[in-house]
């Protein structure tokens, strides 16, 4: 039986928005097929070892406890993650956990914190908050969700968008794109939580795994019939 | 005369409203603020005023205090349509004053909105401020609870002259006390109610950074916290829960002490949580002059609030009303639920108004999960509602719902229908305005009155 690890990096201090719906939507959609699931939590300062992790999760938080983190970051956990992404391990990351896997976040009056610099972007504080529902279009369908954010995040040459906005802000309100994509890292602005209700999105993190560990991304269908619903009226709303 | 211009104008749109069968609260006050800015600080002159904010509570804590005060003799009035902001404040303080402004009733207990909670505390001059709690909750309005923290803290900075009363066990919320350190009194629970959470709004520490420890769990992130590195940690309450001896269906009953006296009390609402409320009431009260003894009493004697734990029998239904906004307040709606015995149907109503939070996301931190557990979900009917339906049933087929078990309702006079021919236990979990239309519908057909008669 094919089955995956899930690692929820610091469920204890990004928790925000109900992103951990998304951990149990990957877990749901693999018990449903009779394919095997694991969930491992790693909270702030326990050490584990990412090259065991099959996808790695990292949601949002508030700027009081993502600050906390920095310190975690520096004693080794930012290699680990840097090293797992070149692994080809499937990453999701949200909101905050997107703007950690950047180089840098710098703050409206110009202070720079270090991030990962997994990947090659890099996020600017600004005063107004960008919230609101949104939708953009990915490779894998159009992807609805919530954001609110104040950070801008700017792609460098390395990556590609995960999507185009249709509605709302994005990355940055500006350039169109929403959300980063790099090898199997999946990278986006969108809470929602943003799996549960597109399935497409979820079922691709899910194939990428799959593949670099079976070499066999095959997923049975699902009938999505709730997941469908609830996209079609949000993305009704949106585009009204 | 501007003020005299603004009282007039105040009263007769609240009048026509009514007239018309409206209970419009925002607009009379919206009206009179911008004729006569500054007029809810000349209406609250000579008034002694407490003011009640923080994330849950707010409304149960608000009864509480007003019927202790009435029960000890203390003549009253409140804003008690639950319409919090400055604008819904200034219409209460109108109704309560002649056309010349002079108050009639000389005390007020006064329910406010965080993000409003610093205008009006530099209007009101407050004798006395709550502060019920501090959870996540509209990060789409407030920002992050960091910053819900630090508005309540410059309200409390204008009520200079106030005893603030602080919930004991919410580590964010006594946080505030280093701001008002000779005045404060602590409300809290001595002992365990629940266990750690799976998702804690404030797992680090508020001051140094460093993870909590807690010696015991209530709710959510309340308890017996301290942290390692600093010291940090809960003081000993002036009002406190120091046992727990029963919690039914209709209310519970718990000793309590209050400033080192102890009490018997038995509290007419159900649900661990308004022992809370109880006690951060009672810490207001006995500030305001009612004797402890006689606040505890009154505790016996309560009508749940609009829409909070709210009951109505019609035909075969007995359906109960249990407000949710936020995942905290959520998880003791299914706390609440989850201890109806038998068969119910359950009813969860969603809307993504401004009033309810546009972001729907919280109800993936709520532990709907609970309601599916060993052979809980069987006994359950389930019906989904409201402006984001779709988003409550993905939520209930991710938590563990089978997909066709659950019943989609569109219209609110389907619901209505739906409610009250279900028969048995119903119980109703809606958003604010969701629940706004249904009570009105439900109070209707039990002959209820509104809330603004």
């Amino acid at each position: 039986m094919r089955e995956l690890r899930i690692f929820h990096l610091y469920p204890d201090v990004l928790n925000l928005y109900g992103d951990r719906g998304n951990v149990l939507c990957l877990k749901r959609r693999l018990e449903w097929r009779g394919l095997g699931c694991t969930v491992t939590e790693v909270p702030m300062g326990e050490r584990a070892r990412l090259s065991d992790a099959d996808i790695c999760f990292i949601g949002g938080g508030q700027d009081f406890e993502q600050g906390l983190l920095l310190e975690d970051l520096r004693s080794g956990r930012a290699a680990d993650i840097k090293a797992a992404v070149e692994d080809g391990a499937a990453f999701l990351c949200v909101c905050g956990g997107y703007q950690l896997m950047g180089h840098y976040y710098e703050t409206a009056s110009g202070e720079r914190c270090q991030f990962i610099g997994a990947l090659d972007l890099a996020t600017v504080g600004a005063a107004e908050r960008m919230i609101g529902n949104f939708a953009f279009e990915t490779a894998f369908g159009t992807v609805v969700g919530f954001e609110n954010h104040s950070g801008r995040t700017r792609l460098g040459a390395g990556v590609e968008p995960l999507g185009r906005v249709l509605r709302g802000y994005g990355n940055n309100g500006e350039d169109g794109t929403e959300g980063a994509k790099y090898k199997n890292v999946f990278c986006t602005y969108s809470h929602g939580p943003v799996l549960p209700k597109n399935p497409a999105l979820a079922d691709a993190v899910l194939s990428a795994a799959l593949e670099r560990k079976y070499g066999d991304a095959s997923l049975d269908p699902l009938g999505d019939l709730s997941e469908r619903e609830a996209h079609e009226s949000v993305l009704k709303k949106i585009l009204g | 005369m501007r003020f005299v211009l603004a009282i007039i104008c105040c009263k007769l749109i609240r009048l026509a409203l009514r007239v018309l069968g409206r209970g419009g609260t925002a607009l009379p006050g919206k009206v009179a603020l911008r004729i006569c800015p500054d007029m809810l600080s000349r209406l609250a002159r000579g008034v002694r005023v407490a003011v009640v904010t923080g994330t849950n509570g707010k409304t149960t804590t608000c009864r509480m205090l007003e019927k202790m005060l009435r029960d000890a003799g203390m003549d009253c009035f409140a804003n008690r349509s639950g319409s919090n902001l400055e604008r819904g404040i200034t219409a209460d303080f109108v109704s309560n004053a002649n056309i010349f402004g002079r108050p009639k009733r000389r005390l007020a207990v006064i329910e406010c909105d965080e993000a409003a909670f610093r205008r009006v505390c530099g209007e009101l001059s407050p004798r006395v401020c709550v502060v019920t709690n501090v959870f996540r909750d509209q990060l789409d309005r407030y920002g992050e609870v960091t910053h819900t923290l630090g508005a309540i803290r410059e309200g409390l900075d204008r009520a200079a002259h106030a005893t603030v009363c602080l919930n004991a066990d919410c580590s964010l919320t006594a946080s505030l006390a280093a701001d008002a350190p000779d005045r404060v009194r602590f409300f809290g629970v001595d002992t365990a109610l629940g266990a750690a959470p799976a998702v804690s709004d404030a797992p680090r520490c508020i001051v140094c950074g460093a993870q909590y420890e807690y010696d015991y769990h209530t709710f959510a992130h309340l308890g017996g916290f301290r942290c390692p590195k600093c010291g940090y940690s809960r003081t000993e309450p002036d009002v406190a829960v120091i046992s727990v001896s029963a919690l039914n269906p209709d209310g519970s009953a718990a000793v309590l002490r209050i400033d080192g006296e102890v009490y018997d009390a038995a509290v007419g609402l159900p649900g661990g949580y308004n022992l809370y409320n109880a006690a951060a009431a009672i810490a207001a009260a006995t500030a305001l002059g009612v004797p402890a003894g006689d606040a505890v009493r009154s505790l016996a004697r309560l009508e749940s609030g609009f829409g909070r734990m709210e009951r109505f029998e019609i035909g075969p239904s007995r359906i109960t009303m249990v407000l949710v906004k936020n995942p905290a307040g959520c998880d003791r709606a299914i706390d609440y639920l989850r201890s109806i015995p038998g068969d119910c149907t359950a009813v969860f109503c969603l809307n993504d108004n401004l009033a309810d939070g546009t972001d729907v996301s919280w109800i993936w931190d709520a532990g709907f999960e609970r309601l599916f557990e060993g052979e809980g979900g069987g006994r359950l009917s389930l019906i989904v509602s409201g402006e984001r339906a779709d988003d409550m049933r993905l939520r209930l087929k991710y938590a563990g719902a089978a997909e066709d078990s659950v019943r989609v309702v569109r219209s609110e006079s389907e619901l209505v229908e739906a409610v009250t021919t279900a028969g048995g236990q119903v119980c109703i979990l809606p958003t604010y305005t969701a629940m706004l239309p249904l009570r009105a519908a439900l109070a209707a057909k039990c002959g209820r009155k509104e809330f603004w008669k």
